[in-house]
């Protein structure tokens, strides 16, 4: 295999596991807060990536300069989720938050298809055209923009969380929440925060997976939440740097593995193409792990 | 004077039961043979035999988000041992039952060792992964076009819709005792203590491993079964039938008649499927999965024992 072709896969990968990491942290950062894992984060990356969809054909506003907006949108609906339905639930049990979830995933779901049809929908980034090249490959410019983006954001959430009052006071809390309170710490806040931020990423991954070029429709949100979750058991529970990891491994093996099988199979003369069991690797990877160590490779204890 | 009382309780819901029953019997009798309200009849009466099993495996605290593997293995095998080896329906819909339960056990054994939510995005994955197996498998189950099957009771039989919902009538009041027989008894004791706190089960000497496995296998094989009808109700399987919401359903279901008890799935599905229809008839496609999920976040934050408890919490009002 020539060096072009797998700095292509990398470059594929990475892109892929940038979108992942971004959902892992915002699903790490409310089952952090909060301790509740919320099975809905597909439908919340689905909204976010409708809502660029929508203001992008409305206004026609280059889409990068839209996420924010996105991003902002689905904070605030973050926060009605928190406090309609997580908050009057707490502590009745976690099938109650499995359930309540999917309650979630079916409004949502039929939402969107009703307000825009189930038809897929996609957009083209201004820069969709634009490749760059290294060496003997070109590159699309979009990948490498969301790459560069998720490198700047990961920095940028590593200072919110060391060095600002509020990250702290997020840490504290998903660390000891009876002490937080005990420090002043308003931890309901802190959950209804958490929540928005999370959704807010989702936000951000969904819209920059409109804009390199997939397709969107009502149902895309539960294979990227499925390999999110993947990613965030794999790494562990509450693990920032396990997300990072188990991110881009994820992205990068999806990308890989089919293509060693299908040399494998063609080393055996059998010519078979394994493209659809791509989605299916996260989900191997995730069982094999969860039955060897249950609480993750770099999870804390007590999941 | 309380010993009265429970027997009185007692007879009350088993003379619901008993009436319904008999209702259920004399529909055809009273409505003639409506194909609309038959085929709906029946595709209740097959979800209510899925809920109800889906129910049993939540008993042990393992709510799986995947239950549509099972649903649709147990269609594509009866349809295919059906169709190969020439068997009836009849006979061929219980080995997809028991396929489906061999399933269970192995999907349950990569699950023992995992909590609530881990076990629930295994399952859903690997209603997924049966999804994908399914449709590479095209050889064999038609990949995404699927395959025929052969109808429970022949089309050119005059009246074939009252006998297949009477055939299936009869095997949902059999599942249906058979579960009530399994949760009021010493297994359905074990699910509910390994649900509630596996640690101290173990410690009272139960074998955690053993129920745990004996809930998949059992909830599997009447998912399967429940499956199995289905599609030799409507004559046709594709890989649709793996889908999320066929998943959903039965939670769905449960959770609105009352979760872990057994009456609930039953209520759930006849209740939810009543206004399933209604809304049917006012021609709102995407407005009613909108209202089922509305209705699923209200009721877990407002009414999570469910439509059961609604006549308790009538009782402890009218008390009060």
């Amino acid at each position: 295999m020539e060096p072009g072709v797998l700095i292509q896969i990398l470059v594929w990968g990475l892109y892929a596991g940038c979108i992942y990491i971004l959902l892992a942290i915002g699903l790490n950062l409310i089952f952090g807060v909060m301790k509740v894992v919320n099975f809905a984060h597909g439908e919340l990356l689905m909204l976010g990536a409708y809502a660029t969809f929508w203001i992008y054909t409305l206004s026609g506003v280059n889409p990068y300069l839209i996420i924010a907006l996105a991003m902002i949108i689905l904070g605030i609906i973050g926060v009605f989720i928190e406090r309609l339905c997580f908050r009057p639930i707490k502590g009745t049990g976690k099938l109650n938050e499995i359930f309540l979830s999917l309650g979630l995933i079916y409004l949502f779901q039929n939402l969107a298809a009703l307000l825009w049809t189930t038809d897929s929908r996609s957009i083209h980034s201004p820069y969709s055209n634009v490749s760059v090249s290294v060496g003997s490959v070109r590159l699309p410019l979009d990948y490498i923009i969301i790459i560069l983006f998720t490198i700047v954001f990961l920095i940028a959430f590593q200072l919110f969380m060391k060095r600002t009052t509020i990250g702290r006071a997020m840490r504290a809390t998903s660390q000891n929440r009876d002490a937080a309170a005990l420090m002043g710490i308003n931890v309901e806040r802190m959950d209804m925060l958490s929540f928005a931020l999370g959704s807010a990423l989702a936000a951000a991954a969904g819209s920059l997976w409109l804009i390199s070029g997939q397709i969107v429709d009502p149902y895309m949100g539960s294979i990227p939440a499925i390999k999110a979750f993947a990613v965030v058991i794999i790494g562990g529970l509450g693990s920032i740097p396990g997300a990072i990891v188990a991110g881009l491994t994820l992205g990068i093996a999806e990308n890989v593995v089919p293509l060693f099988m299908q040399s494998f199979a063609g080393l055996l003369g059998v010519s078979m193409s394994f493209t659809a069991w791509k989605d299916t690797i996260a989900f191997f990877i995730l069982i094999i792990v969860l039955v060897i160590r249950p609480t993750g490779i770099f999870g804390e204890k007590g999941e | 004077m309380k010993l009265v009382r429970m027997n009185m309780n007692m007879n009350m819901k088993t003379w619901t039961g008993i009436i319904s029953l008999i209702l259920a019997f004399l529909i055809p009798l009273i409505f003639g043979i409506n194909q609309y309200l038959l085929t709906v009849l029946i595709i209740m009466l097959v979800f209510i035999i899925y809920s109800s099993a889906w129910n049993l495996l939540a008993l042990s605290g393992q709510a799986s988000l995947g239950h549509a593997a099972f649903f649709g293995i147990g269609g594509y095998v009866s349809a295919i041992v059906a169709n190969t080896l020439g068997m009836p329906p009849i006979a061929a819909i219980p080995v997809g039952g028991l396929f489906a339960a061999f399933i269970g056990v192995l999907i349950g054994l990569t699950c023992i060792r995992m909590r609530e939510w881990f076990l629930a995005m295994v399952t859903f994955g690997f209603a997924i992964i049966a999804h994908t197996i399914t449709t590479e498998l095209s050889w064999l189950t038609g990949g995404w076009d699927g395959i025929p099957a052969k109808r429970l009771i022949p089309v050119t039989i005059t009246n074939y819709i009252m006998y297949e919902y009477y055939v299936i009538l009869l095997i949902a009041v059999a599942v249906v005792v058979i579960i009530y027989l399994i949760t009021k008894s010493r297994v359905g004791l074990a699910l509910q203590a390994i649900r509630e706190n596996e640690l101290e089960a173990k410690v009272m000497g139960i074998n955690v491993i053993k129920y745990k496995l004996m809930a998949f296998a059992v909830s599997a094989f009447f998912t399967g079964i429940a499956g199995a009808l289905e599609i030799h109700h409507f004559g046709y399987i594709t890989p649709e039938v793996y889908g999320m919401d066929i998943s959903f359903w039965p939670i769905l279901y449960s959770i609105s008649g009352g979760l872990f008890t057994v009456s609930g799935p039953i209520l759930g599905t006849i209740v939810i499927t009543f206004i399933w229809e209604v809304l049917r008839a006012f021609g709102l496609m995407y407005e009613r999965f909108i209202l089922i999920g509305v209705i699923l976040v209200l009721i877990v934050i407002f009414l999570p024992k469910g439509l059961v408890s609604v006549p308790e919490k009538i009782k402890s009002r009218l008390q009060l």
